[in-house]
């Protein structure tokens, strides 16, 4: 050290320095509420670390496991497995065809730029049709939040008790449901495009169909695009989870099998539904890839020249065969389905008489203390749910990070062929075991994790836990992955250590979207941990299930409403904390 | 020798076939010696320095360091190496949400134990802290202590990445164009706080510059760089007219080929070197 820099150190007096332990009061009350608000979540969730000790959990889960091996692969089951799998995958495709019929003409209805405010609107006169359209359009925004915040098994049992069970039950579910959550993306992207197209478009006098078609589509669709697909993967997960309440496919195989403790079965239809997760992933990214290639859009002006040079008849051939595709898939999709070819008659009716008996929702008192504490247990097993996701996906992230784990070919230094051989192994095995977390559905978890601690929200905390760990996993270790390289290099270059660099180069770069992507996640475990309770992991779930089973239509309104408010409240409370992300 | 560099290759892959950014470079650095790298942008100054802070490794030729062959180190032993080079990056490289003690305490993470390390992360200890206020304090940034290295100017990040190789005390101090972003009155200040770290503390300094004049005012040894390959190698009271002329001579037409290629290399994502082509 510099002989004058130490000097100028020891002159120095103490609380010159920054202080990170100067305290502030207000940060111990957070302390406390934080402290409380876990110890109540941790009762809520009824959480029993000791469970997985007792006498009979080693044996049941020692008898699952044997049982899984060998897979059944009797032809027999296989066609049987051929048959969900079919199915699964039609139901996904209606699915998210609904959803996109659904979420479109919201999204467009509710993009605020086009009938609230902004420069489309700014020299227009204050008329009548002006303040309907826009109030219009606040009503489809409520509308949006409304489906996205009712999860989609709970659209799945009333679309059952309204039409019937069957897989036409289940894509009305994934059509409600996702479409809510379609169109307000598709409103955010339409919302989000540069303006400044918007008002040069405006400003020649063109109409506001044409500067959206003109201006907004084309700068949105890329977005567009790749988020309705990565729906369609969402979709391929909820569709096989639907057969849990009947709608056929492979949850409905899972469901059965494992009633009928016939492990072997279990074991190939998760491999089945691993596979099929998979197979969506690989088809949607092709298909992001084709679709990005098809760039200039919005116009067709170029078609007159390319014609006539005979330049575009090879593209044009394939183009049209991928429509026809496209088109028999959605259409095979839908008969499969069973939209055309059951009887219809006397559906409006029933839908009639469905919504009749729902409202008005039931609020006396004793139904609301009844339901107090299933609430209070659906916010407890997402919290605890998602804080045991952070420690599975935080401990498997860092071995699953490539730039943590390998180093470049142009690095300096000497590499030996086993530690390159042992890092590779560690990486490998960690992102396999991220993909396995994350493909397994939350509720098929619940059904193993009642194997082990039996029925009640410690088993369904454990499935979220899990099935969260392999999300948050993939994204923190994508994260890490994807940090400005230019910091770390220098600190590399001062000679610190991996873990040096982690905690000072890549953690501060990291942290505001780790947060962000917690958050989320909590979000979408508070959504899964209010229909748990069907299969038995505890909470609203159970609730609405037995008031279903019973006809009580009027009690389900009255806990979807609790449901509503608490979506949205928690969804503003996420908001208002990644907001906060910076500071915290 | 400190350095010592035997016909030291280095080749990139480029769309347009192989390019090389280093072409067979043989020279030795002395300890305590002080030495500009001079060369029209391109020429392969900041690869040589990658090589020199062994962030890279050459295509093919040895370089030593204190006698020690790099290529052969294991990765525990190129960390004791690299925590006695201090590198002053060109673009600062400085951890954009860290605050400017916090990236001036980084300076020292080379030789803080792994207890140390967990326990700064809550609350670096008092010697430490206050060595880096020191080291800040000295480039002019005590009051600026707190502030996120993204809210400092362009010349206040310059002098930060000095506090952070001022912290890390380190035996050679290279610096890649350290007065590129400084006004006149700075570039003095810098100038005489780098030369003045490098001559008391008896270290060696290697920097690249743009600036003839100040190359010629306070190094003693120059080195010439110009299409990958040493062009001079000369004490600065023998360099001359001629010799500087023809480092900056008008055939620039392999420049921006070999520029892009040199300067992002291969750690970029492939489509922003597309767009900087």
């Amino acid at each position: 050290m510099n002989p004058s820099i130490n000097n100028i150190a020891r002159n120095r007096t103490a609380q010159e320095w920054p202080q990170a332990s100067r305290v502030k009061l207000s940060r111990i009350g957070a302390a406390i509420a934080v402290a409380v608000g876990l110890i109540i979540c941790w009762r809520a969730a009824e959480i029993r670390p000791t469970a997985f000790f007792e006498p009979g959990t080693a044996a049941a889960l020692w008898a699952f496991i044997r049982g899984l091996f060998p897979p059944d692969l009797s032809l027999e089951f296989v066609r049987v497995v051929g048959a969900a799998i079919i199915r699964t995958a039609a139901l996904a495709i209606a699915g998210t065809t609904l959803a996109i019929a659904i979420g479109l003409p919201l999204g467009v209805m509710s993009t605020p730029t086009l009938w609230q405010r902004g420069v489309l609107l700014a020299g227009e006169p204050p008329g009548v049709m002006r303040v309907a359209m826009a109030w219009l359009s606040r009503v489809c925004r409520a509308l949006l939040g409304l489906l996205r915040a009712v999860p989609d098994l709970m659209w799945g049992l009333f679309f059952v008790v309204a039409v019937g069970l069957g897989p036409v039950a289940g894509a009305l579910a994934l059509g409600v449901s996702y479409g809510g959550m379609l169109g307000r993306v598709y409103a955010d992207v339409f919302e989000d495009v540069d303006p400044r197209a918007l008002e040069a478009l405006h400003a020649t006098g063109a109409t506001r169909l044409q500067v959206f078609l003109r201006a907004i589509w084309p700068q949105a669709k890329p977005s567009i695009v790749a988020y309705t697909l990565y729906l369609l993967e969402c979709c391929a997960r909820s569709a096989a989870v639907l057969g849990f309440i009947g709608a056929g496919g492979i949850g409905y195989e899972i469901n059965l099998s494992m009633r009928l403790f016939e492990y072997g079965q279990v074991l190939t239809l998760i491999m089945a539904l691993v596979g099929l997760v998979a197979a969506t992933d690989v088809f949607s990214r092709y298909l992001r890839r084709r679709l990005h290639a098809n760039a200039p859009a919005g116009s067709l002006a170029h078609e007159h020249f390319e014609n006539e040079r005979g330049l575009r008849s090879r593209a044009d051939g394939r183009t049209r065969a991928t429509i026809v595709i496209f088109v028999a898939t959605i259409a095979a999709s839908f008969y499969v389905t069973g939209f055309f070819s059951e009887t219809r008659t006397g559906l409006l009716s029933r839908i009639v008489h469905f919504i009749g008996e729902s409202f008005p929702p039931e609020l006396n008192a004793t139904l609301l203390r009844q339901l107090a504490w299933p609430l209070v247990q659906t916010i407890g097993i997402s919290v605890m749910g998602t804080l045991i996701g952070i420690a599975i996906g935080a401990a498997l992230s860092l071995p699953a990070t490539s730039t943590l784990i390998f180093t470049g070919d142009d690095e300096a230094g000497s590499r030996s062929l086993i530690t390159r051989g042992a890092r590779a192994f560690v990486y490998y095995a960690a992102r396999l075991t991220l993909n396995l977390l994350r493909s397994i559905p939350e509720l098929v978890w619940v059904l193993m994790c009642i194997l082990a601690v039996g029925l009640g929200p410690f088993a369904g905390t454990l499935a979220i836990g899990l099935h969260s760990g392999g999300v948050l996993g993939k994204l923190y270790a994508e994260t890490l992955e994807e940090v400005p390289a230019r910091p770390v290099e220098a600190l590399r270059a001062s000679g610190a250590r991996p873990l040096q660099i982690l905690l000072w180069g890549i953690w501060p770069q990291a942290r505001p979207t780790l947060i962000s992507y917690t958050v989320l996640r909590w979000e979408m475990n508070l959504r899964v941990s209010t229909i748990l309770g069907l299969v038995g992991g505890g909470g609203l779930g159970q609730a609405i299930y037995n008031n279903v089973q019973l006809g009580f239509y009027s009690r389900t309104t009255t806990i979807v409403a609790i449901v509503y408010v608490l979506v949205i409240t928690m969804d503003w409370m996420g908001d208002r904390l990644r907001s906060r992300r910076t500071a915290i | 020798m400190i350095y010592s560099l035997k016909e030291i290759t280095k080749s990139y892959q480029s769309r347009q076939g192989v390019v090389r950014a280093l072409d067979e470079l043989t020279f030795d650095v002395r300890p305590t010696e002080r030495v500009a790298l001079l060369g029209p942008s391109g020429a392969g100054k900041t690869t040589l320095f990658r090589l020199l802070n062994a962030t890279l490794r050459p295509t093919s030729g040895t370089l030593r360091f204190d006698c020690q062959e790099v290529s052969a180190m294991s990765s525990r032993e190129l960390r004791q190496m690299r925590r006695r080079i201090g590198t002053i990056y060109q673009q600062h490289q400085l951890v954009p949400s860290l605050s400017a003690l916090d990236n001036t305490l980084c300076g020292k993470l080379g030789s803080w134990s792994l207890f140390e390390t967990a326990r700064s992360a809550a609350l670096p200890s008092k010697d430490n802290a206050a060595q880096a206020m020191a080291a800040l304090e000295s480039v002019g940034l005590a009051d600026k202590h707190r502030a996120r290295a993204d809210e400092l100017s362009g010349g206040q990040q310059q002098r930060l990445t000095i506090a952070r190789v001022l912290m890390q005390d380190p035996d050679v101090i290279l610096a890649d164009e350290p007065f590129a972003s400084l006004d006149p009155a700075l570039t003095e200040t810098i100038a005489s706080l780098l030369l003045g770290l490098a001559q008391n503390g008896k270290r060696t300094l290697v920097a690249t510059l743009h600036d003839v004049d100040l190359a010629l005012r306070f190094f003693p040894r120059i080195i010439a760089l110009r299409n990958a390959r040493v062009l001079f190698d000369k004490l600065t009271s023998e360099v001359c007219r001629e010799d500087l002329k023809s480092l900056y001579a008008g055939d620039s037409d392999l420049e921006p080929l070999v520029d892009t290629a040199i300067e992002t290399p291969s750690r970029e994502p492939k489509h922003k070197q597309h767009r900087a082509q």
